[in-house]
């Protein structure tokens, strides 16, 4: 109930938000995250919920990264964590044979597409990414008063001449996502040094790997071994796909040393608890084939989808990564809520500018055939 | 006390403002600065002095009734295709009552319509409004709509659409042809007036109010639009889309409308509404809500459908009602698949005190107001029917009333707005801080 109105006057003065607030922060809508797994269960009246939305490994993390979870003392809570990750980032390092201060880690990678937005922009300046593509670089960029230049999809990928085509020289930063959220499609070794060239190294130029571990195909780039001949790259991966650990939200850049020198100084240290660097430690030295089993995972997951929805005659575009989409007969924020109740959480594809489209993470054959059931009877 | 500001700044170079006291004395300074600032910003002589007439009219009514002697903010806005007065001030609770619009309408004795200065002021304007601001301050606003030429006569020629087509935002000229190509179509008792007038879409979408999204061939021909804007602060209305083109009809509405959820999807936009009739090709990938009815002076009535599209994922939330309701609103989720947390609400017998307020939004061009309760009070019932015979007597044949099933204390109007010949017509997901209830006042029970 709003206050009624009273015949005095409080000396309280509200702060005028319309004055302090910047315009491009007042009109940006926050993201709501999904409600914790039982209130969804409650609100939509379901037993279990198998979890398809967050592209989340179902295998967990590898087995060293629960031990190193299990093993941290509640005592090892009061200390402050290492400020700059110093061992997993001397373990990153000596993997890419590059130097620890060529490696900046972050809260999850989402912090770090901040640092480097944060690091190189301000009002006035803009970056280029894909129209239909992980949110969160346009977001930033939204938030932070940066205009975001959103080039469509060509034939499902980054389109490397349309991109080039926008960069003018208010241009500072462009976001490629390799292989791409959502469609898994990705550029060749050989597209991504093209487009590199043509750069010139005028801009900085992202490519987040996320997925990366989870790509098989011969011609996909290890962006790392790229930073030595352009020092305008810088990488993103995540410790949040692949490595199960999404919870404990870790992630990290690479760069030439001079630009992560420079994103250095919008990072916030201890930003990255201890837990999380341990597990992370741990999942980068993992010998017992976690890898090697969640691809076997994901390829399962994978050809018994493309097969069931084949049948059901529903396009798929299965590319890299542990996901998939599927293109409805109708809104697929409907076919979310439907599912809901049936206890599948996939993802509408909205919001990723695909209308009537679902992406669904590759996961176990129990939430494959569960989808499945669930889907068919939606659409019944 | 009197300032007046001209201000500097680009972003505000649209506005005038002015504080002064509400006493009579300053009503000529109040009347002349909204008259001239409606002048420089456009607006025909006619149409400022009725701007000004109304200005006269609430500003009387505040300065003798509302809140005399108090600090009034007057701000006049060049809204580009119309001008809006902004009058904001504090009210003290044993005024509210007189903000409703049909606070001088005495249910017992209807000769009594002394002191209407609100009501009087509607007829002069072509929206007026009132919002409930923070710290017990009033924003009440009016706003008079710039004169346009209307479409031409000569018909444009048909449209010959050949090889590829590109969907985009048009220029002004392109946003003219569009307008035109609608207006000049097969009649529709749905669409708004303002399609009529080019010029004054050109303006609105100049000034943000709206966006107009079209399909052209390689040589520029028109074979298709769609103009969007927001209903809510999160709800987007989508007109058409219009297609000129037949033979590629689907094509033509399919890329209209993913280009409008692509601008939209990103945005503070939770959802698609549409309520002026979509292609059966479109429904599938819309949900019906349900409808209104229509009712023209000429006595027709026309069906209204309402159809939703939700953005995002639905994160269910909890809506207040009485329990009359209850079983139509679970119906109507469970049909929808909404996750709702449905919550009775019951008069215990808790005291109630001072006079509801009731928004009015006045559209008399189309013979429509809406209705949103501002305050509870003691009066919801006797309140009802005060609105309802005063926009009755003012001949507005379309009356709605909107219920935010997130606020628990407009529930209790429920049963009320039943009682009083009002009909659900549709739940609107998220389109308050939760879901809104149409409701609609039924003609021909009374």
């Amino acid at each position: 109930m709003p206050a009624r109105p009273i015949c005095w006057c409080f000396n309280m003065i509200e702060p005028n938000l319309n004055l302090l607030v910047p315009a491009y922060v007042r009109e940006f809508e926050p993201y709501i995250p999904s409600k914790p797994d039982s209130e969804l269960q409650r609100i939509y009246r379901c037993e279990r919920l198998y979890r398809l939305n967050n592209n989340e490994n179902p295998l967990g993390p590898p087995a060293g990264a629960q031990e190193a979870i299990r093993r941290f003392l509640p005592i090892q809570g009061g200390l402050y964590p290492s400020g700059d990750s110093y061992y997993l980032r001397q373990e990153i390092a000596s993997r890419h044979g590059i130097d620890p201060d060529q490696v900046l880690v972050g809260n999850g990678a989402n912090e770090v597409i901040t640092f480097v937005i944060k690091a190189f922009c301000e009002p006035g300046d803009n970056i280029i990414t894909a129209d239909k593509t992980f949110a969160v670089y346009e977001w930033v960029a939204v938030f932070s008063g940066i205009e975001a230049r959103v080039i469509p999809l060509r034939e499902e990928r980054f389109d490397d001449l349309a991109m080039l085509k926008a960069i003018d020289e208010a241009t500072k930063v462009i976001f490629l996502c390799n292989p791409n959220n959502p469609t898994g499609t990705y550029w060749s070794r050989d597209t991504l040094k093209k487009f590199l060239d043509a750069v010139g190294g005028r801009q900085i130029v992202v490519v987040d790997e996320a997925y990366c571990e989870f790509v098989e195909a011969d011609d996909y780039p290890d962006g790392m071994s790229l930073l030595a001949d352009y020092p305008n790259l810088v990488v993103f991966r995540t410790f949040s796909k692949m490595y199960g650990i999404a919870g404990l939200r870790i992630g990290y850049l690479a760069g030439d040393r001079s630009v992560v020198d420079m994103i250095r100084r919008t990072c916030v240290v201890y930003s990255v608890n201890a837990i999380a660097q341990e597990a992370a430690l741990a999942c980068l030295r993992d010998e017992t084939g976690h890898i090697r089993r969640t691809r076997e995972l994901v390829r399962e997951g994978k050809e018994f989808l493309c097969t069931e929805m084949g049948v059901m005659g529903l396009p798929v575009n299965a590319g890299e990564g542990n996901y998939l989409i599927v293109k409805l007969p109708g809104s697929d924020t409907l076919a979310y809520r439907k599912l809901m109740h049936e206890g599948i959480m996939i993802r509408p594809m909205t919001g990723f500018r695909y209308p009537n489209h679902i992406r669904v993470t590759l996961a176990k054959m129990d939430a494959m055939e569960a989808f499945v059931a669930a889907l068919k009877k939606i659409l019944a | 006390m009197v300032e007046s500001i001209m201000n500097q700044d680009h972003d505000h170079d649209r506005i005038v403002s002015m504080q002064l006291t509400a006493r009579m004395p300053f009503l000529p300074i109040v009347i002349q600065c909204v008259e001239t600032a409606a002048g420089v910003f456009g607006l025909g002589r006619e149409e400022s002095l009725k701007l000004g007439l109304a200005t006269e009219e609430i500003f009387s009514y505040l300065s003798e009734r509302g809140c005399r002697g108090e600090i009034i903010d007057v701000r006049c806005m060049n809204g580009i295709s119309y001008v809006r007065v902004e009058l904001h001030f504090p009210l003290s609770e044993l005024d509210m009552g007189s903000l409703n619009i049909a606070s001088s309408v005495n249910c017992e004795n209807e000769d009594n319509m002394a002191q209407m200065g609100l009501a009087l002021a509607s007829r002069s304007i072509d929206r007026l409004n009132i919002i409930a601001e923070r710290k017990n301050r009033i924003c009440l606003l009016i706003e008079k709509d710039k004169a346009y030429p209307t479409v031409p006569e000569a018909a444009v020629a048909p449209v010959e659409i050949r090889g590829a087509l590109t969907v985009g935002t048009p220029d002004p000229e392109g946003v003219k042809l569009y307008v035109t190509r609608v207006a000049q179509g097969p009649p529709d008792p749905l669409r708004p007036s303002f399609f009529q007038y080019p010029g004054q879409v050109v303006d609105m979408v100049a000034a943000g109010d709206c966006q107009v999204l079209t399909v052209t061939d390689s040589r520029g021909e028109c074979a298709g639009g769609l103009l969007f804007h927001y209903w809510k602060p999160t709800i987007v209305e989508v007109l058409g889309p219009h297609v000129f083109e037949q033979a590629r009809e689907g094509e033509i509405e399919g890329m209209l409308l993913e280009d409008c959820i692509a601008k939209t999807a990103r945005s503070k936009a939770i959802a698609l509404l549409n309520l002026t009739g979509m292609s059966v090709s479109l429904q599938s990938q819309f949900e019906y809500l349900g409808f209104t009815k229509s009712y023209s002076h000429d006595g027709t009535v026309v069906e209204k459908p309402a159809f939703y599209r939700l953005l995002n994922e639905d994160p269910g939330c909890r809506i207040f009602t009485d329990m009359v309701l209850k079983d139509y609103l679970q119906r109507e989720y469970d049909r929808l698949f909404l996750a709702r947390e449905i919550q009775e609400i019951h008069d215990q017998g808790e005291t109630k005190a001072g006079a509801s307020i009731f928004s009015t939004d006045m559209l008399r061009e189309r013979s429509l107001a809406i209705l949103n309760p501002l305050w509870p009070g003691v009066d919801l019932d006797a309140n009802v029917r005060r609105h309802i015979q005063f926009l009755r007597d003012e001949k507005i044949n379309n009356i709605f009333f909107y219920i935010d099933l997130g606020v628990s204390w407009q529930a209790s109007l429920i049963p009320i707005l039943l009682d009083n010949n009002f009909r659900t017509a549709f739940v609107a997901p998220f389109a308050g801080q939760a879901d809104l209830l149409v409701f609609q006042y039924d003609r021909t029970e009374s």
